[in-house]
């Protein structure tokens, strides 16, 4: 139900969850380099989300508590990660990488499940975020040209993560469900 | 005096000529130390990520070695990417390159390039220091970096007698020494 008073937090995590994680796609489709990807998954990505996250605690939302905090989280490590193979800090390999993916794997097929209780809509976007995880960590363990078909799927993902923002926010201007989520799959 | 001059001329011209054909003598990189450098450079990248290729574009690195280099170039993204002699071509596009005989080079490297071990590519190119182009025989190979599609790696021999296929058996034999037991 949305609340008059409190905004919710979910409308700022899905906003930078959905444009970082677009961002990105654009670079590994080829189509841009890493410059964006790395401001936007500090603050935008990463710390808006993460900050969305831990505001989700006051509403009773463990899902987005979780989510939020944990992807935001992903966001600013990721990043770092990168900053430091760039300066030599604690440098990551491409297999290093790969095996903190897989982790982020394990995690998103955890709360996969948990999405198909929320809706329709964001149980896809959480196949599509599980599938494009899958599929970057085969690109990290010799299957490099799958970069390229996560960076398009991810798109996706990212937006039906920007559909359910669109729907909270649609359901407050317009006063009613313009952008219907659907049905929880279990 | 005029004579003296003439002399003068003379020796300078045989000294240097001299000295052209010392520099030709200079020693040629193997085709073996062109496979083992390539696949180092590849690992090296895969381990270090995207912020290696600054090695590769400068003028002395250990990827420069008596008469080879190793250059990098992607071929999703259509650019070469580091080049320690011809920077002019770094961040340009290398599909539509055709050496002095008409070969695409570069179309030919990244098919190459996309087989397990690599492959070897013959072509016209100028060896470093030199403005006329030799027949060059370069061994290409895909390198995996993290969210990176389409880089590979490659470097050459100078070499007017060697044959694809057995540059292409060498491949072969150092990748697999079991299937070749010694001599």
């Amino acid at each position: 139900m949305a609340e008059a008073k409190l905004g919710n937090p979910a409308v700022v995590g899905l906003a930078g969850f959905g444009l970082t994680t677009m961002v990105l796609q654009f670079h590994n489709v080829g189509w841009m380099e890493l410059g964006p990807v790395v401001w936007l998954g500090l603050i935008f990505g990463g710390l808006a989300q993460m900050i969305a996250g831990l505001q989700e605690m006051k509403t009773g939302n463990n899902f987005g508590y979780s989510a939020f905090t944990s992807y935001g989280c992903f966001w600013i490590a990721l990043v770092l990660i990168l900053i430091g193979n760039h300066y030599g800090i604690y440098k990551s390999s491409t297999t290093d990488i790969g095996w903190f993916l897989v982790a982020w794997t394990l995690y998103t097929a955890i709360m996969w499940i948990g999405s198909m209780r929320v809706s329709s809509a964001l149980a896809i976007c959480f196949t599509l975020l599980l599938a494009g995880f899958i599929l970057l960590d085969l690109a990290h363990f010799g299957y490099p040209y799958l970069t390229i078909v996560a960076g398009y799927e991810l798109m996706l993902c990212a937006l039906t993560a920007w559909y359910i923002m669109a729907h909270i926010i649609y359901m407050d201007v317009f006063g009613r469900d313009v952008l219907p989520v659907g049905k929880p799959w279990l | 005096m005029k004579l003296m001059k003439m002399m003068g001329i003379s020796l300078m011209i045989g000294v240097l000529g001299t000295s052209f054909a010392w520099a030709e003598a200079t020693e040629s990189a193997t085709p073996e130390e062109v496979i083992a450098k390539v696949n180092q450079a590849a690992k090296y990248l895969h381990e270090k990520g995207d912020s290696a290729v600054a090695e590769f574009n400068a003028k002395t690195s250990q990827w420069i070695w008596k008469d080879s280099y190793v250059f990098i170039y992607n071929c999703q993204q259509n650019r070469m990417i580091a080049h320690p002699f011809r920077p002019d071509l770094v961040d340009k596009p290398i599909l539509q390159i055709k050496d002095t005989k008409g070969t695409l080079l570069f179309q030919k490297l990244c098919e190459a390039g996309k087989s397990k071990n690599g492959g070897w590519v013959e072509y016209y190119w100028d060896k470093p220091g030199d403005t006329v182009p030799s027949r060059k025989i370069s061994y290409a190979l895909s390198a995996d970096v993290s969210f990176k599609v389409g880089i590979q790696v490659g470097a050459g021999i100078y070499d007017d007698k060697a044959t694809l296929e057995q540059l292409t058996g060498l491949i072969g034999k150092m990748t697999d020494p079991s299937q070749f037991p010694a001599p």
